[in-house]
């Protein structure tokens, strides 16, 4: 009895490490990597490749790193929070103003979540441009895009509970843009059989306007059903990073012929994880243990997440305007920024900017993987030189097509400017953002037809979109002012 | 830790920074749920001119939740809040101050005198706001017996 | 072999510095060198010196440095001013400097802080815990702090101003007067009474920057700021408003700026109004006597001036007519007059005074009828002559009438014929008397001088009558 005292804290210890905390062989390592939860997630050995900045420069680990801080700050923020219209705003303010570390506390959620959307855009980007895509990497990408979805739409529920002005004409828009497919059902006067627009919209708000009834809804989609799919997702995204052969890499250069990966032995057992199997006995060149060095590269990078957040939570207030107010329309009212570049397309066209674009571009960025088989390339940026220069071409393309576009709209107008009675499915048809999609499919196919490779034109594609979505969001957050009208900079808005 | 060798000085620096950064924000987060300044109205309650109180008047004030008596001694104030579990007890004259919720009986002194209450019921403290009114602070006990004379 | 993770050790390092320096920055920046800390720990030297006698000493030694607030549940308020304005109901701090002073007036006596708290009547940010964020004019807040100046502004939402002691509220009072004085109702209503020409001023004082139009407003952006710019130059600045500047002393214009600024229309707890508010609220269902002449001063002399003489307005580019003038009573009897107060000129910038529109009630417009006819009755007209020609008379009209009345009688400078009260109310006697005899004192001039006979009078009320196309 007295023994088994004396031994406590010994034993305590061990049953809650399952291996030693301290390894001191390679197999040691591996043992401590495969015998936790969380590290187990990981093989007990990473290809260098995946530790190099230059190639993955960390962003899916920033993300997550931003998505934990989101957590833990969402909760906090949740102990003070009153989801309710007449409550919200006092709340948030009281947050702000006495609650200790409040102010910090929501500062580091909002620049969180702006850093995670940064984030989870460039980590597609990079997926992209180093065709970690293909085969048999293709569910996880599509796993990705619905982590894109998730994680903005985490961010759009969480813009309705402050319940300041800001909140609630950015949802406004947001709810009719929901609303829009109404332009072609009542263009077709089918509104009253199929009213998808009206549905969705009181899906979302659970009325006809901005109200409790919705605020509680973004609540539990915000702290409860997005969170909990989110998490299962990116449960499932790990899981197949791991099993799809952790971090993709350039596999098709020459290979040592006294490599251990021997080309015919397999062991069953382990064919579980994708890729070779190695010789019993040998490091695999090229590969380092995972504990310690992968733990050092992903503490590193949470650990700059955080720093990166701190900063700027210190420095910058998230924002917090006037109480919402049903009379008065903030001018301009304008929804997150990342939603900019579409609400610049909604103001030709509420269908194609809010709903048609986006859905295209989503179905196309799901296509991606099935339609580009082409093994090659795998593991390198742009997958080689040639990829590089179609990049830049495209990049170029890409800015100057859609800035053209821009100005002439601004100078010039659209249809309806020139043509006052033109029908408003003419306009929805043919709009700026319309035709930005068909110039920029046109090089696609233009670029496909030169090279007859299907990833080049997939990269120019690509490209092209993200450089209208650079511009477009540029133009939406800084160049757009009251009633959307072209300034230089804010600081010309009129007082109005 | 982490292989952390004898030499890798780097490696624990970074180490105990981290963890040093990691406990100050765990302070920090620990801090926020205990509230800075308390909800609801300031536990020091302004009673209003002290000539309207009668020599011989019990008070009971259910918001303040407490009892103002006022003999020829002067004023003093008893908390209706039970010592047991904060329940509110009853007063009569005679029998002092009984709890409704697991029986405790207090003297008209407050002492005491039958149930489970551990400690008699709190004296607070009585006094003349700077601007001439009667207070009695909630949050500051006076020894019973306590009697506070205006003038 | 080199280590491979050197780079990430020392990014990690790094990292956690700055993370852990901003943590303790804002720890710093929260807990000790926050605004309200200084102001109390002010405050406690304050007391300290003041303390006389031991008692006084240890409780100002034992003055807890905390954030304090007053809550209100019945005004949905929560004020924290008072966790730097800690002296307020203290008369020992009567002469120290904001924030530690002693609330002036000592109107604290009859405005318990726990009963009212503070932003009810000084409006501010009560949540914010430093000045700047508590006096919110570049901050986003609705209502800003309230300079001193203006604050009886909040006295009309619980008291009846005037029956206030006298100079409690001098500038409210004042602002009050002149709304009457300047002749503000014409244009303005205010709880269903007043014109149409302007908005209705009845929250005014509850609306927000963003209600106003600033796009000219030079200087601080608040709501008095722009109402006193504006009365100052309406049309500055506002563009395309037809409101004559009120012609107002710096006094005066501060007393209407502080009077619009109290009309608010909130509802505030019963137990919150002053028996005085009550009764202000109980005279509106049962007026005293009507006067005539305020009415006519409240209601029509912006326009019609003192009504002897037909005036030429600037703004609407009109002549207005001289509705007292005995020429003009003398031809219409009570009746026709009423009709016009009543229903006014629908489609000119002659409101409609009834109850439904302009709200004045009967007997209010019999006493405005009575004021306008003053001593001269109504004349015994003659006859209008009959059987006239609407092709003669619209030759007539157009040679001599329709330069001032419009070609189709819809009024230029002089009232519009054709309108349909002017029709209803105006009998042809009164028509026929006012061509033959015109109208002294203004435009109209007599045509029976000109050689207009019975024939000529008979066509043109022909013409007036049925001669104008709809």
């Amino acid at each position: 009895m007295i023994e088994n005292l004396k031994a406590l804290p010994q034993n305590l210890r061990d049953s809650v490490v399952r291996y030693t905390l301290h390894p001191t062989s390679d197999r040691e390592r591996s043992q401590a990597t495969f015998h936790n939860l969380f590290l187990h997630l990981q093989s007990v050995r990473v290809h260098r490749n995946t530790l190099r900045v230059a190639y993955s420069f960390g962003l899916g680990l920033i993300t997550t790193a931003s998505f934990v801080l989101l957590t833990l700050t969402g909760i906090l923020l949740m102990v003070y929070y009153k989801p309710s219209t007449e409550l919200a705003y006092g709340s948030v303010k009281d947050i702000h103003f006495v609650v200790p570390a409040g102010r910090f506390i929501r500062n580091i959620h909002r620049w969180a979540a702006h850093l995670m959307v940064v984030a989870v855009f460039l980590h597609m980007a990079r997926v992209f441009y180093t065709g970690s895509y293909k085969k048999p990497r293709e569910f996880n990408w599509l796993v990705g895009l619905a982590l894109l979805v998730l994680t903005l739409g985490l961010s759009f529920t969480g813009y309705l509970l402050p319940w300041d002005q800001l909140a609630y004409w950015a949802i406004t828009i947001g709810a009719n843009i929901a609303n829009s497919p109404r332009e072609v059902t009542d263009a077709l006067h089918i509104t009253k059989f199929l009213d998808v627009g009206g549905f969705q919209k009181q899906l979302l708000l659970g009325a006809n306007y901005v109200g409790q009834e919705a605020l509680i809804r973004f609540y539990v989609l915000h702290v409860a059903a997005l969170p909990i799919l989110m998490a299962m997702l990116m449960g499932v995204h790990f899981w197949r990073v791991r099993k799809d052969g952790g971090l993709s890499r350039d596999e098709t250069a020459p290979r040592d012929p006294n490599d251990v990966f021997s080309p015919t032995k397999t062991y069953g057992l382990m064919a579980v994880v994708r890729g070779r199997t190695p010789a019993v006995g040998r490091g695999p060149e090229g590969t380092v243990q995972s504990w310690p060095h992968l733990l050092w590269a992903e503490m590193a990078v949470f650990m700059f997440t955080v720093a990166v957040t701190l900063a700027l939570s210190y420095f910058f207030d998230a924002p917090l305007k006037e109480m919402a107010d049903p009379a008065i329309p903030e001018n301009p009212a304008k929804a997150p920024w990342y939603f900019l570049g579409l609400q610049e397309l909604v103001s030709y066209s509420a269908f194609m900017g809010g709903v048609g674009i986006p859905t295209i571009a989503l179905i196309g960025l799901g296509l991606i993987p099935y339609l580009d088989r082409d093994p090659r390339g795998v593991g390198k940026w742009f997958g080689g030189p040639e990829g590089k220069r179609i990049f830049w071409l495209s990049t170029v393309f890409g800015l100057i097509s859609v800035v053209a576009l821009l100005a002439l709209t601004v100078n010039c107008g659209w249809l309806r400017n020139w043509i006052p009675s033109i029908p408003q499915p003419v306009i929805t048809l043919i709009n700026p953002g319309t035709v930005i999609v068909l110039l920029y499919a046109a090089w696609s196919l233009w670029i496909l037809r030169r090279t007859a490779s299907l990833r080049l034109s997939a990269v120019a594609l690509f490209t092209c979109f993200l450089a209208g979505f650079v511009v477009l969001t540029s133009m939406g957050s800084i160049f757009r002012g009251p009633n959307w009208q072209f300034y230089w900079w804010p600081s010309q808005w009129p007082v109005h | 830790m982490f292989d952390a060798g004898r030499r890798d000085f780097l490696g624990l620096a970074a180490i105990g920074s981290a963890l040093a950064a990691l406990g100050t924000a765990l302070a920090g987060v620990l801090r926020l749920p205990k509230p800075a300044v308390l909800p609801g109205p300031m536990r020091v309650y302004k009673l209003g001119d002290p000539a309207q109180f009668a020599v011989g008047s019990v008070v009971k004030m259910d918001a303040e939740q407490l009892y103002l008596f006022r003999d020829e001694r002067g004023f003093h104030a008893i908390s209706s809040v039970c010592t047991h579990l904060g329940c509110i007890v009853a007063h009569s004259e005679r029998e002092g101050f009984a709890c409704p919720c697991h029986g405790s009986k207090f003297d008209t002194q407050g002492k005491v005198t039958g149930g489970p209450a551990p400690t008699g019921l709190a004296w607070l403290e009585v006094s003349l706001s700077p601007d001439g009114q009667l207070q009695v602070n909630g949050e500051t006990e006076v020894s019973r017996g306590t009697r506070f004379q205006v003038g | 072999m080199s280590d491979p993770s050197r780079a990430y050790k020392w990014i990690l390092l790094i990292s956690s510095l700055v993370t852990l320096g901003f943590l303790l920055a804002a720890a710093a920046r929260e807990n000790v060198t926050a605004e309200w800390r200084h102001v109390q720990k002010d405050y406690q030297r304050i007391l300290l010196a003041k303390a006389g006698d031991a008692t006084s000493r240890r409780v100002a030694g034992q003055f807890p440095v905390e954030i304090r607030q007053v809550t209100v549940p019945a005004l949905n308020t929560v004020d924290r001013c008072v966790s730097c304005h800690l002296g307020i109901d203290d008369p020992r701090m009567k002469d120290q400097p904001e924030p530690h002073r002693a609330h002036p007036k000592e109107l604290l006596k009859i405005h318990r802080t726990e009963k009212f708290g503070c932003t009810v009547c000084h409006q501010g940010q009560g949540a914010a815990l430093t000045f700047h964020e508590a006096k919110a004019e570049d901050y986003f807040w609705d209502y800003p702090l309230l300079p001193a100046s203006l604050t009886e502004a909040s006295c009309n939402s619980c008291h009846d101003p005037r029956a206030l002691p006298r100079g409690a509220a001098a500038k409210l009072v004042r602002g009050m007067e002149l709304f009457d004085e300047k002749g503000c109702w014409a244009c303005h209503k205010l709880d269903g009474k007043g014109g149409q020409l302007g908005p209705a001023l009845d929250n005014v004082g509850l609306k927000t920057k963003h209600q106003f139009i600033r796009a000219n407003l030079k200087g601080s952006q608040t709501v008095w700021h722009w109402l006193s710019q504006h009365f100052r130059d309406p049309m500055g600045i506002v563009p395309g408003s037809r409101m004559p500047a009120p012609a107002l002393t710096p006094v005066e214009n501060e007393a209407l700026t502080v009077y619009m600024l109290s009309l608010r229309k909130r509802s505030l707890p019963e137990e919150y109004l002053a028996p005085d508010k009550i009764e202000q609220k109980y005279a509106r269902l049962h007026p005293p006597a009507p006067n005539g002449e305020a009415l006519y001063k409240q209601y029509c002399a912006s326009c019609h001036d003192t009504g002897l003489y037909t005036r030429w307005d600037k703004n609407f580019q009109r002549f207005v007519p001289a509705i007292r003038n005995p020429s003009f009573v003398r031809t219409e009897d009570d009746e026709c007059l009423l009709a016009n107060v009543e229903e006014g000129r629908p489609g000119t910038f002659m409101p409609a005074w009834g109850p439904k529109a302009g709200g004045l009630s009967k007997p209010e417009m019999e006493a405005l009828v009575a004021y306008l006819r003053g001593a001269v009755k109504p004349a015994e007209l003659a006859a209008a002559p009959a059987g006239g020609s609407v092709e003669r008379g619209r030759t007539l009209f157009g040679r001599n009438c329709a330069g001032c009345h419009g070609a189709q009688g819809q009024g230029l400078i002089a009232p519009a014929l054709a309108n349909p009260v002017f029709q209803k109310a105006a009998t042809d006697a009164f028509i026929a008397e006012t061509i033959r005899s015109g109208r002294e004192n203004t435009p109209m001039p007599a045509f029976a001088r000109a050689g207009f006979g019975q024939a000529e009078i008979a066509d043109l009320i022909a013409h007036i009558r049925k001669g104008f196309t709809k």
